[in-house]
């Protein structure tokens, strides 16, 4: 088995903790994770830093990862259909369009992510949010 | 002298490291790849928490173990200098768990093995210092606070001469205190 | 400071935050702190593991932090701890600040908070003696209707005997989530633009309507929380909410009050959902589109000290979803505002350089030291970030520390005759969040399942007449949930305490969503009244759990056994 090692910062707290994962690259999945030497970790993880990765095999155990765009094509409460990218992002965009014609810039609400995603992305979204829809309606789950 | 695992309370934050690492040790990481729902997720240590103490508790690995004594099959052996219970032999009588004086041992059923029945097969279930794995106790490797050691007979003695020190100055204490009388 | 500080510390005060359960790692340095010989200070309703191991365990009652607070600066002022020196040179107001915390006694504080007065006057004189004392706190203290208060508190108590701008000393937050300082210092705020500018100020407008290429608007945004009320409530068109663009978060589960939320997302227009997990909040979503996780991007994350460490990509994500910035500016190309970006780097040093406090922080300087607390001004590769933030001045605009407190003011729902216990969110410390992730992961969620767990003391059970590990209901006015009764020692007489991450044991059907603080907008997680009912057919409870859990699991696109691919 070809394997590589990446490391990277935790995503399940502020401590910031640094991670050793091994990949095995043949088949594209993390087989390990021991604690990286960190400023604030110093060497240590907890149990969600040791065993909080398999996630992302989608393992099916309480929710299904999304893998494909998805609309409600008959209005609320409809089923989920699955869509291509391309039409996913111009009937959102057609859809945010529109609302910020009718009501104006301040009806739309953005969230960024205190999670995952990272800061590029919430300044992607906090720029979205500004400059494209021309509102500072934008926060995120800092209180909850 | 057999080795044994102990923890300390005053370093434990309660956080359960350890319950898992003991069962990714024994299990092994295939478990991170197979059927979410087809491997044991038996510990063999347990975290306790009363009103003021936090700790993992787990077997002693007594020199003369009540649980091998009272095993009426012979299932409980000593390996590489560990008790060890030989699952595939227990015939489930629950003898040893009621023999140990620490509540180290309980019942756990083990998946996979149906017995005719169609029920499956109950076994006692101990810490084994991670025999045959070949890393030394996973507990003590993964605890973020380095609040479990491998207490061995060098730290045993260690922590006796510790003390004896302590009982010494202790009467130091008397001895003052007498004299001031 | 920094985390890496907490060990050497002289005196932790840890008020309203539980290390062990929400931060091991940071727990871990205060479990060394102490056995370096530091003294332990622990303010919280519960025994956490900080409390027992704490030199004095003042157990307040929940929704009384300020009164603790108060009484122990009115004894450092009666007693003459202050370090007057500090006050006169570093700080103004204090003359106010005094007017309102003489009326706080230790004797008068105790009819609120119930811990005894002799406890505060001991911990007082603890804090104030110690050559350096270290605040931390947590969400015990922003959780409440009345959080901002006493932040501003600590931060005087601290400011009365001159702890800070020296080692291990000072007053520090320990963020939840692991990048919410991230997402502040990003200006996912309604109130900033990046680098905590104000949008209200015309001088950050120009710059950023420079940088960006378009007018910009200077009024500020809605916070979060008054999300519901600006669907269901608002009556003026032009404040109205129509559509909720809702990316990596789950307000139908974490949110308070989650019966509103629900009735919030019927009501909204559009919905979209950007994630990588079927959630609760998607149920509502008009469009749901799919992102990579944090094992799958590239990135920077802000850890609770102000420190940048990348994020790396681990393994490939799968080959139909797209990263969250991918799919930001693609939407935002097709609205006819282009956004276009060869990689998170790129993104970075546009941030970066309309940030004077991010600008050194290069990916090249966080690569190289592994990680930089901004401030960092500099590229200079010498200029490696800032460990203390008020270092010799505050970073206001007088360069001193300001004074302030305020009087108590009750949490907004209290215990009565038909609910008669207090009732609070905390954390569980083998699960993240509202669980998409750590609930997938085998491990954590053999560790700890469904329906999660209420924490009561063993006096409350026995007068219910219901054990350790019996299923309950759990109800207010807003809503119920059954879950397992945990019988324990550690919390005091009526009042009980649930973890969020349950979907069927789910504490945010009772939690209060109308009672922000008036700042910074949190809502009171952390206090609201319950009533907890035995069951008396419990096979017919566990009955009830399983099915709810089967199907929520079937909502979520699990195929079960038997069913077909």
């Amino acid at each position: 088995m070809a394997t590589k090692q990446v490391q990277t910062t935790c995503a399940y707290c502020g401590a910031g903790c640094q991670i050793m994962f091994t990949v095995d690259t043949d088949k594209n999945k993390i087989v390990n994770a021991v604690p990286a030497k960190g400023r604030t970790n110093d060497g240590t993880l907890c149990l969600k830093g040791h065993y909080g990765w398999d996630f992302i095999n989608d393992p099916q155990i309480l929710t299904k990862r999304i893998t494909k765009p998805m609309i409600r094509k008959g209005g609320k409460k409809s089923a989920l259909t699955e869509v291509s990218w391309d039409e996913a992002i111009k009937y959102v965009a057609d859809r945010l369009t529109a609302i910020k014609k009718e009501y104006g810039p301040d009806s739309i609400m953005c969230t960024g992510s205190a999670r995952g995603p990272g800061n590029e992305a919430n300044y992607i979204m906090q720029k979205f949010a500004r400059a494209c829809i021309g509102t500072n309606n934008v926060d995120h789950c800092a209180r909850v | 002298m057999r080795k044994f695992v102990k923890g300390n309370p005053d370093l434990c934050i309660g956080c359960r490291t350890c319950m898992i690492g003991c069962v990714v040790e024994h299990e092994g990481r295939r478990i991170f790849e197979i059927d979410p729902d087809g491997y044991d997720f038996n510990p063999r240590l347990h975290m306790v928490k009363t009103a003021k103490i936090s700790v993992p508790v787990q077997c002693k690995h007594c020199e003369n173990p009540a649980c091998m004594a009272a095993c009426p099959v012979n299932c409980i052996k000593v390996i590489n200098d560990a008790v060890v219970i030989d699952t595939d032999s227990c015939i489930g009588c629950k003898s040893c768990v009621q023999a140990c004086p620490f509540g180290a041992i309980d019942m756990v059923s083990k998946i996979g093995t149906q017995q005719a029945d169609g029920s499956m097969r109950v076994v006692a279930n101990k810490c084994d210092l991670c025999v045959g794995t070949g890393n030394g106790p996973a507990c003590v490797r993964v605890c973020p606070t380095s609040a479990l050691t491998l207490v061995d007979e060098e730290k045993l003695k260690e922590v006796v001469c510790d003390k004896r020190v302590a009982t010494a100055n202790a009467a130091k204490v008397f001895a003052d205190a007498k004299e001031v009388e | 400071m920094g985390v890496h500080e907490i060990e050497d510390a002289k005196l932790i005060f840890n008020f309203g935050y539980n290390g062990a359960d929400s931060h091991p790692i940071v727990q871990r340095r205060i479990v060394r702190a102490k056995q370096k010989g530091a003294t332990i200070i622990c303010a919280d309703p519960r025994v956490t593991e900080a409390a027992r191991i704490a030199d004095v365990h003042l157990q307040l009652k929940g929704g009384t932090n300020i009164a603790l607070v108060n009484a122990m600066c009115n004894v450092i002022y009666n007693e003459g701890l202050v370090d007057q020196h500090f006050i006169d040179t570093m700080s103004v107001d204090y003359d106010a600040f005094v007017e309102i915390i003489k009326k706080y006694t230790p004797e008068y504080a105790e009819t609120i908070c119930k811990v005894p007065a002799e406890l505060i006057r001991k911990a007082a004189r603890m804090y104030a003696k110690a050559p350096s004392a270290m605040i931390l706190y947590g969400m015990g203290v922003c959780q409440f209707g009345q959080a901002v208060d006493v932040v501003k508190a600590l931060g005087s108590l601290a400011l009365m005997t001159g702890n800070y701008g020296k080692p291990a000393s000072g007053i520090g937050p320990v963020r939840g989530q692991n990048n919410v300082q991230g997402a502040c210092d990003m200006g996912a705020l309604p109130n900033n633009y990046p680098g905590y500018q104000n949008v209200t100020n015309p001088d950050v407008q120009a710059k950023f309507e420079k940088a960006w290429g378009v007018k910009l608007s200077n009024k500020v945004g809605v916070p979060l929380t008054h999300v519901p009320q600006r669907v269901l409530e608002e009556k003026d068109p032009a404040k109205k909410l129509h559509a909720y663009y809702i990316f990596g978060e789950d307000p139908a589960q974490s949110d308070p009050d989650v019966a509103e939320i629900r009735e919030t997302l019927e009501k909204l227009d559009f919905v979209i959902v950007q994630d990588i997990f079927m959630n609760k909040t998607a149920e509502f979503a008009d469009v749901i589109l799919p992102s990579t996780s944090w094992n799958e991007h590239d990135g920077v994350y802000s850890c609770c000290d102000r420190g940048f460490q990348r994020i790396r990509k681990v393994v490939e994500p799968p080959s139909t979803v797209k990263t969250d910035w991918e799919i930001i500016c693609e939407i935002s190309t097709a609205m006819g505002y282009k956004m276009k970006y060869k990689n998170t780097e790129e993104i970075w040093n546009e941030l970066i350089d309309l940030c004077p406090n991010f600008a050194g922080a290069t990916y090249e300087k966080i690569e190289k030291y592994g990680c930089i607390q901004w401030p960092c001004r500099s590229k200079d590769m010498n200029d490696k970030g800032t460990v203390f933030l008020h270092n010799g001045k505050f970073a206001t605009a007088d360069g001193k520390g300001k004074f302030y407190t305020a009087e108590w003011r009750p949490p907004q729902e209290l215990e009565n005759e038909e609910y008669p216990l207090s009732f609070s969110t905390v954390r569980e410390v083998g699960h993240y969040s509202v669980r998409t992730m750590t609930g997938n992961c085998r491990m954590l969620r053999n560790l700890e399942d469904e329906p999660g767990w209420i924490q009561m003391n063993p006096a409350d059970c026995e007068k219910l007449h219901i054990k350790h590990g019996d299923l309950v209901k759990v109800m207010n006015k807003r809503g119920w949930c059954i879950t397992r009764c945990n019988a324990t020692e550690r919390v005091a007489k009526g009042a009980t305490y649930m973890t969020y991450q349950w979907w069927i044991g789910c504490c945010n059907e009772l939690t209060i969503g109308s009672n922000l603080d008036p700042v910074s907008n949190t809502p009171e997680y952390k206090y609201c009244n319950c009533r907890v009912e035995k069951i008396d057919d419990q096979a017919a409870a566990w009955d009830y759990v399983n099915n709810e859990y089967k199907d929520l699991r079937s909502r979520m696109g699990i195929k079960m056994i038997g069913e077909e691919a």
